[in-house]
């Protein structure tokens, strides 16, 4: 098995608040992802999913945990050294609009990478940056133009360009999608798959949708407040998923079919706050098959299949699965 | 309101000449127009003051002493027998003089300290705030004629004193901008990117925060002119002879009560008029920056 | 005659550039619609097709640049447009209310969500506090809220996203409308919490017999919710139908796109570019608004295109509409 591109270990995040307390953000969260793999990290707000992503790119400091990119230790290595590696590290935010300096021109933000990173000047630089725009089918004729006269599409195809400008190895893509229509939406997903192929580039996609990851990911963690519930390959999470959590997301998804049945379970309870989350299993206040052992300790991973983890009490008896 | 107009691109080649800009932004913005006029009357007058004057401002005429305005004299003649129009004409040097230097000064002192303040936070934003509340507490005026008093009453102790006072003004604002800026998505891109500190600052965060600190610069101007004439009204500012209209009207005030009117009316309201072109233009400039004050369609 | 009938509605922004030159964009350009009892109504389109400015017209709430250039929309006989704010004032927040998105900034945060409740009720005319308070709960209860006696107390920094969700629909339904406008209710919600809302709001809608206009972008909700769907591009509707009849057999190019983008069907179709820049409502092509996009797009559609009918209730404004009796695809 390749090195994993980018390495999270038990990373932990919190957030005082003004009163002396903690917003547990992340807890105890560690994943891997393979050179060239697509790998989706789906949550609820509050899951923690951004905060990861932040800490991924080291753009935040995590309380603890280690951090390794490309097989180095980067937790704690210091922003004039990080700077450097930032071109094979790359990040995506959800809201293109605010994401591109409103006083830069399409062109002027695209040369920044190069500025950067790259001894490229003059018309070698240009040409360099048309391919780039070439790369996200971004017209020639936007080049020239200022953020505000792009439309939220485009706009997201600029901010893919200047990620994958110097070729990196890993993207955190963080809601890419979310803030498009939904027919623009498809034009992007399209245009990350495309770039997976030719660039090989890994990518962490974070999302809301599990039916865009379904899509677009690999592999699949699901994250419920900060904690990781499950992770599978994705074809293997829509066909069986284990946690009840993951079940319970997976039916509330609505089909875009008036005539498509709806297995739903409901959820009732009050989502446990960040600030005081209990001690055993997060869910366990919301879910319909818990046992009195699921509030005493945190519940122990058990693996369901090759690379298929549900983080439940009930999976070795095979009792996770909710009741219909 | 979540009523939005999606964007559009504006056709390039439909694009009228410069000078239909310039009558645009007038109609857009009676405002600005009228201060900008204003102000450029002015900075004419005090470029073409030796051929616009009459008189040489500090020539003294001994038996023409306090005339009422008349054709040889058209504002009439002060207590030494100057010529008031030639006094005036000139006097918009020293106008200018103050307010340009002072503007420079404030803004390149409160621009950098802003940005400091603003991107570093923590206790170097303590300290300076702290600083500048402390420096806008004191009574402007009494600090300013303190340090002129001492420093002694030159143009250039007038200038450094009155914009280093009003510094703070810039600031703060500089300083509100770059805390929004600071978190904006696309700094937190550019240091994605691999930005270095001081490229973050100067290229990404600096031209998106200067636009606030333009607006308010004709604003601060025009203070800036009321509190040097202010000074010299007092005597601790530039001295007479020398043709400033806050040395004029404290001149001409001892005249009112005797009935020679004009020798302090005239550079009264000649400074209230820069002061006033000077505000419309801020406020002009303010209409035009912000979109939502344009958008309002009348 | 329907509970709401929107006949032709017109709405222009205009503003002026820095060239002082006056430009207008067409943001509704003839929106015709009907609302019955019992009906939730789908408002869906893309961003700047008009949705929200639609109901924001309805309710009187527009502010320059934008304005009411024509059309009427009558609601229960009367007319709302150009209809004095004072009377207009009266039949908001009464007989046509509306749940907004982020409820969060929705609620007074100085006022205790009991309060607000009385103080809702109070727009119908005096009530006695006690009496109001109760109705108050019942509503809490009504809308899901669980021990809604204690919530009565709260604040409502105290509620969670979803809570306050309810609590704005309980502000919305508690002086029992006729018809509740429903601006993205669900946006800010996290799926699993969004279910409860969606069925509180359809359970109340079918149970007291009123009317609801709901928008959003997620066609999820308008399938599986909706009792009907009205697709909107470039300030007109291109498609209206029951939600069956359209999602089965859309008959305009740009709903057959719209549904084609949802990641289930790329995933069983190959991505097809679908996207397009969003048209510029300040140089609208005459005749068909979606020609500059359409694949099918030919001489006759810069002609107006004419509502075709597409069997039951069922019409598509396009040339090339023409009633399929089979459904598309399964």
């Amino acid at each position: 098995m390749t090195a994993p591109v980018l390495e999270l270990r038990n990373l932990v995040q919190r957030f005082p608040t003004p009163d002396g307390r903690s917003v547990h953000a992340v807890n105890d969260v560690s994943l891997a992802l393979r050179p060239g793999e697509i790998l989706g990290l789906v949550g609820e707000s509050g899951s923690g999913k951004s905060t990861i992503g932040m800490i991924a790119t080291r753009l935040l400091d995590a309380t603890a945990g280690q951090v390794l990119f490309e097989g180095r230790d980067i937790t704690h290595l210091p922003e004039r050294e990080l700077r450097g590696l930032r071109a094979r590290l790359q990040i995506v935010f959800q809201d293109p609009w605010s994401a591109l300096n409103p006083r830069m021109t399409i062109r002027r933000s695209l040369q920044e990478p190069f500025l950067l990173h790259s001894d490229l000047r003059g018309a070698t630089r240009e040409r360099a940056v048309e391919a780039t725009a070439d790369l996200v089918h971004l017209p020639r004729a936007s080049l020239d133009r200022y953020p505000h006269e792009l439309s939220g599409g485009q706009l997201q195809r600029v901010c893919i360009a200047r990620a994958i400008a110097l070729r990196p190895k890993l993207i955190v893509l963080d809601e890419p999608t979310s803030s498009l229509d939904l027919s623009v939406r498809a034009g992007i997903l399209q245009l990350l798959e495309e770039l997976r192929r030719e660039l090989g580039v890994a990518m962490l996609f974070i999302s809301h949708d599990l039916e865009t990851l379904e899509l677009v990911s690999d592999r699949i963690v699901v994250l419920y407040l900060g904690r990781i519930v499950e992770q599978a390959p994705t074809r293997q999470l829509f066909a069986a998923p284990t946690h009840p959590y993951t079940q319970a997301l997976l039916s509330a998804t609505l089909p875009p079919d008036p005539d498509a049945p709806l297995a739903r379970h409901v959820l009732s309870g009050e989502i446990p706050s960040p600030l005081d989350l209990p001690p055993g299993c997060f869910f366990a206040g919301r879910c319909p098959i818990a046992l009195p052992a699921c509030r005493e300790g945190p519940p122990p991973a058990h693996q369901r299949g090759p690379g298929h983890v549900a983080t439940c009490i009930r999976v070795p008896d095979g009792s996770s699965a909710l009741p219909a | 309101m979540s009523a939005h107009i999606a964007p559009h691109s504006l056709p390039v080649t439909a694009r009228p000449p410069r000078s239909a800009l310039l009558l645009g932004i007038a109609r857009r913005s009676p405002t600005f127009a009228a201060g900008l006029l204003i102000v450029l009357a002015f900075a004419l007058a005090a470029i073409l003051a030796p051929w616009l004057a009459p008189h040489d401002p500090v020539q003294s005429f001994p038996d023409k002493v306090l005339l009422p305005p008349q054709s040889d004299f058209p504002l009439g003649t002060d207590g030494n027998g100057m010529d008031l129009a030639s006094r005036l004409i000139f006097g918009s040097r020293y106008a200018f003089a103050i307010l340009l230097p002072v503007g420079l000064l404030s803004l390149a002192v409160g621009l950098p300290l802003g940005l400091l303040a603003g991107y570093r936070g923590g206790w170097v934003d303590e300290v300076l705030m702290r600083a500048a509340d402390v420096l806008r507490a004191f009574p402007t005026i009494i600090l300013a004629l303190a340090v002129v008093a001492a420093a002694g009453p030159s143009l250039i102790n007038v200038v450094i004193v009155v914009g280093l006072l009003d510094s703070p003004i810039f600031m703060r604002l500089v300083r509100a901008e770059v805390l929004a800026l600071r978190r904006a998505p696309f700094v937190v891109a550019a240091r994605a990117q691999g930005c270095s500190t001081a490229r973050i600052i100067l290229v990404h965060i600096l031209p998106n925060a200067i636009l606030g600190a333009t607006a308010q610069l004709p604003i601060r101007m025009a203070w800036a002119v009321r509190i040097s004439a202010t000074l010299a009204f007092i005597g601790v500012g530039i001295q007479a002879p020398a043709p400033e209209w806050g040395a004029m009207i404290r001149q001409g005030a001892e005249y009112v009560i005797s009935g020679e009117w004009w020798v302090a009316t005239f550079p009264g309201f000649t400074l209230i008029l820069l002061v006033i072109g000077l505000n419309l233009l801020g406020d002009g400039v303010q209409d035009l920056l912000d979109p939502r004050r344009r958008a309002s369609g009348k | 005659m329907s509970l709401l009938e929107v006949r032709d509605l017109r709405v222009h922004f205009e503003s002026r550039d820095l060239y002082n030159q006056r430009r207008v964009a067409s943001a509704l350009n003839g929106v015709t619609f009907a609302l019955d009892k019992g009906e939730i109504l789908g408002l869906v389109g893309e961003s700047g097709a008009g949705k929200s400015l639609t109901t924001l017209a309805l309710l009187g709430l527009l502010r320059p640049p934008a304005r009411i250039v024509g059309g009427s929309a009558r609601f229960d006989g009367q007319e709302l447009v150009g209809m004095p704010p004072a009377a207009l004032n009266r039949i908001r927040g009464t007989e046509l209310t509306m749940v907004v998105q982020s409820p969060r900034t929705s609620l007074d945060p100085l006022a205790r969500i009991g309060d607000q409740l009385v103080r809702m009720q109070r727009r119908r005319g005096p009530v006695d506090k006690a009496e109001a308070m109760r109705r108050a709960q019942a509503m809490l209860e009504e809308v899901g809220i669980p021990d809604a006696a204690r919530r009565l107390q709260a604040w409502p920094h105290q509620l969670s996203g979803g809570m306050a969700q309810r609590v704005l629909m309980a502000l919305a339904l508690v002086n029992r409308p006729r018809l509740l406008i429903a601006d993205e209710p669900t946006t800010g919600l996290d799926v699993t919490v969004q279910a409860q809302v969606l069925d509180t709001l359809r359970a109340l809608v079918q149970g007291r017999g009123m009317a609801a206009l709901m928008i959003t972008h997620d066609l999820g909700v308008i399938a599986h919710y909706c009792t009907r769907v009205a697709v909107m591009f470039a300030g007109t509707i291109v498609e209206q139908g029951t939600v069956t009849e359209v999602f089965r057999n859309p008959a305009h190019p740009y709903t057959r796109a719209l549904l084609a983008s949802t990641p289930r069907r790329i995933a069983q179709s190959g991505y097809r570019i679908t996207g397009g820049a969003p048209p510029n409502l300040y140089a609208l092509p005459t005749g068909c608004p979606y020609q500059d996009r359409c694949p099918q797009r030919a001489a006759i559609c810069a002609t107006p295109p004419p509502a075709a009918e597409a069997g039951g209730s069922h019409r598509a404004w396009c040339h090339f509409a023409v009633p399929r009796p089979e459904t598309v695809d399964a």
